[in-house]
């Protein structure tokens, strides 16, 4: 009776960290804390820090988005929670954002983040009723985003300079 | 051998080797799974221990016994072949000439090992020196050659020999943790295939499960003693 308990325990281990190993090599988690951060997010445990997503939502409205972006990766080292990914994105936006041209560089980075916003999200729907916000959904921010890496006759039309940033 | 033994130590061993033996430690770790060729030297190694003695199948999937008891024996095997697979591509130097004269040499010696059967005993030595000095190639000798932090003149003489060997030879720079990480994946790789159920039983009796006609008198497993000390 004993032997079959160690069996049937062992048979258990077994699996859980074949699928461990199933799990790392297919998501590619580049650190320990992405690691950590993913396993405990599948089994619905993983809590970001409130106090440094607060500290970066204060950064985040006052357009200090360097400071925000590193509250907001305080906050969610293993890059699993949506709304702060929303936000790193949405930092991303408002910094590259030019009435003249756009910094692609800080475009392109903020299209992977909201990307990756989409992805975590269940359903891929991200939605904030912030009213600080002019776009409140992760697909406008991104429709936004791919406009502004995107390079057609648009860009010369004079009227571009009067438009506002979101 | 033991239910835990089965169950949990030897699945344990050889799960860690399979998810350890594909990361590069650094700043971003990396990820890589065993390419196809490792897959192919998994096998042959795994037919080595098999014809060898080193390795009992029967002692860990038989008719004989319960589901539970094969399911961890059939874990054992799988598990085993995944660590076989990524201890072998850990000591593949990763590109260049060298990958593929060491993939060629550890082809050639387990085909030779496999034609030859050693005992038990020795095959264990010869796995061990066949990775132990893949494992030297790839994290000393190599990796000393691709060190990115030597002298001005160590570089001008390690770019003159890449200059030489059309640059076939030149890895890129393994970090530091990667050969302590290797070498104790390989003690425990190596403990683990030392701990598989082998042919010979305890006390120095070897197991021989007759494939032959069964006998009258007995059907049970013949054993015969004293034919080799246990290791």
């Amino acid at each position: 009776m004993r032997e079959d308990v160690v069996r049937a325990g062992g048979l258990a281990l077994s699996i859980v960290y074949a699928a461990l190993i199933a799990w790392v090599y297919a998501q590619q988690p580049p650190t320990i804390t992405h690691v950590t951060g993913g396993l405990a997010s599948s089994v619905g445990a993983y809590r970001i820090d409130s106090q440094a997503f607060a500290d970066g939502l204060a950064f985040f409205r006052r357009n200090q988005f360097v400071e925000a972006r590193a509250a907001f990766g305080r906050a969610d080292p293993a890059e699993r929670d949506p709304v702060t990914q929303f936000y790193i994105a949405y930092s991303y936006y408002r910094q590259g954002w030019g009435r003249l041209y756009n910094d692609d560089p800080l475009f392109a980075e903020g299209l992977k983040r909201v990307n990756l916003a989409i992805t975590l999200s269940p359903g891929g729907r991200v939605v904030l009723d912030d009213p600080d916000l002019r776009m409140h959904t992760a697909d406008e921010l991104r429709a936004e985003l791919e406009a502004g890496l995107r390079r057609d006759a648009s860009d010369l039309d004079p009227r571009r300079l009067f438009r506002e940033r979101k | 051998m033991s239910g835990a033994r089965e169950a949990v130590v030897l699945p344990l061993i050889f799960l860690t080797v399979a998810m350890f033996g594909g990361v590069v430690p650094g700043p971003v770790l990396q990820w890589t799974a065993p390419s196809l060729f490792s897959l192919v030297l998994a096998i042959m190694l795994i037919a080595v221990l098999v014809r060898t003695g080193a390795l009992a199948p029967e002692r860990l999937m038989h008719a004989g016994r319960s589901t539970l008891a094969n399911a961890n024996g059939f874990v054992v095997l799988v598990s085993l072949f995944a660590a076989s697979a990524q201890a072998l591509h850990m000591v593949t130097p990763g590109s260049g000439l060298p990958a593929l004269v060491v993939g060629l040499i550890v082809f050639l010696l387990l085909l030779n090992t496999l034609v030859s059967s050693p005992d038990r005993r020795h095959v264990l030595r010869s796995v061990a020196v066949v990775v132990g000095s893949a494992f030297v190639l790839k994290f000393v000798v190599l990796a000393s050659l691709a060190d990115p932090q030597g002298s001005r003149t160590y570089r001008v003489l390690v770019a003159l020999f890449d200059v030489a060997t059309l640059g076939t030879i030149s890895q890129e720079p393994i970090p530091a943790a990667a050969g302590y990480l290797a070498f104790c994946l390989l003690l425990l790789y190596l403990a683990g295939i030392s701990a598989l159920p082998s042919r010979l039983g305890a006390a120095g009796r070897s197991v021989v499960i007759s494939r032959s006609r069964p006998r009258k008198s007995r059907d049970s497993p013949r054993v015969t003693s004293g034919s080799r000390a246990e290791p």
